[in-house]
């Protein structure tokens, strides 16, 4: 058993053998293969290769995330996430691309959150409310957006996975203030709160002139029709 | 031969155990528990007890040696910390720091 050589130049990345287990964290600015195990954390400039015989069990930052083996654990991807046909993911992909092959096994939720916002066409409604309501729900917006556009904020995929619900009402402070109005009504709705607020009182409303209505029909007890031939 | 290898730019922080052999060529810090041969390169730091059966130091170890067969220090070695191994080769311009216990 002699000691191994030196080793020639090996520019092209880090390797974990098969029998190697890893548990902790794992930085660097290279590409990164995996065919053994890591448990704990990786964070990488470049690209993390997980092989086939790979098990990472951890968070994954990294710019590309090539998976053939076996990830438990959120990934967050600047560039692309591939899982390649025999691939097993449980966890949150953040990334603006994916490509999953067929035979990939995966379980979480996706956010593509860095796709830029979709434009919003002027809608014709207008209706004047305080603009308290569009202020208040302005941070939220803002919030929501920063967590999308951070890839570290990985744990907080489910904010960020309605991108698409409040994207659009993030692009509508450019234009004037009714048409904020209308959009955070969307916005509410999608929330499902303030809208909640206003439709029972809408409801309210109409049931009380529908009951008046009835009421109109129905002589009140112990008075008879009031009809116009008397 | 080798197939692991810890490039130059990367730093693990944790511990790394295994049965093969190891190349550092960047940074591990905590403890390696390996069973085979490491080989901590010139650009290798290691700061970590290691638990091997070889290790070749070319570069840095802060941290205390055990190997089952052999410890070799070449040049431009810096090592600081104990180690207890059976046989050891230190070369000419080597630095080392610390206690030798070659009772196996």
């Amino acid at each position: 058993m002699s000691a191994p050589k030196t080793v020639p130049g090996l520019s092209e990345g880090t390797t974990i053998g098969p029998d190697i287990q890893v548990s902790g964290r794992v930085d660097g600015e290279e590409d990164l293969r995996i065919e053994g195990r890591i448990d704990g954390a990786i964070s990488l400039t470049e690209t993390v290769f997980v092989e086939t015989s790979g098990v990472v069990v951890a968070q994954v930052e990294a710019r590309d995330v090539v998976v053939s083996g076996i990830v438990i654990g959120d990934v967050t991807a600047t560039n692309s996430v591939t899982l390649n046909s025999g691939a097993k993911l449980v966890g949150n992909i953040s990334a603006p691309r994916l490509i999953i092959a067929d035979g990939a096994a995966f379980r979480g939720e996706v956010a593509m959150g860095d796709a830029p916002p979709v434009e919003r066409r002027k809608s014709t409604v207008a209706r004047a409310t305080r603009t308290e309501s569009a202020a208040e729900s302005a941070p939220r917006r803002a919030a929501p957006r920063k967590a999308a556009s951070r890839p570290a904020a990985a744990p907080k995929a489910r904010p960020a996975a309605r991108p698409a619900a409040k994207a659009r009402p993030a692009a509508a402070p450019k234009v004037d203030d009714s048409e904020i109005t209308v959009v955070v009504k969307h916005a509410a709705l999608a929330r499902g709160q303030t809208a909640a607020k206003k439709k029972p009182a809408a409801k309210k409303k109409k049931a009380k002139k529908a009951s008046k209505k009835a009421r109109a029909r129905v002589p009140a007890r112990g008075k008879r029709r009031v009809s116009r031939r008397s | 031969m080798a197939n692991t290898v810890i490039g130059s730019t990367i730093v693990i922080d944790g511990e790394i155990t295994g049965d093969e052999d190891l190349v550092v060529l960047g940074t591990v810090k905590g403890r390696i528990s390996l069973r085979e041969n490491i080989l901590v390169e010139n650009s290798g730091v290691v700061e970590a007890s290691v638990e091997t059966a070889t290790i070749t130091v070319n570069g840095s170890v802060t941290g205390d040696i055990r190997a089952s067969e052999r410890v070799e220090l070449s040049t431009s070695c810096h090592v600081v910390g104990d180690i207890r191994a059976p046989r050891i080769l230190i070369a000419d311009g080597a630095a080392f720091k610390g206690n030798v216990d070659m009772d196996g």
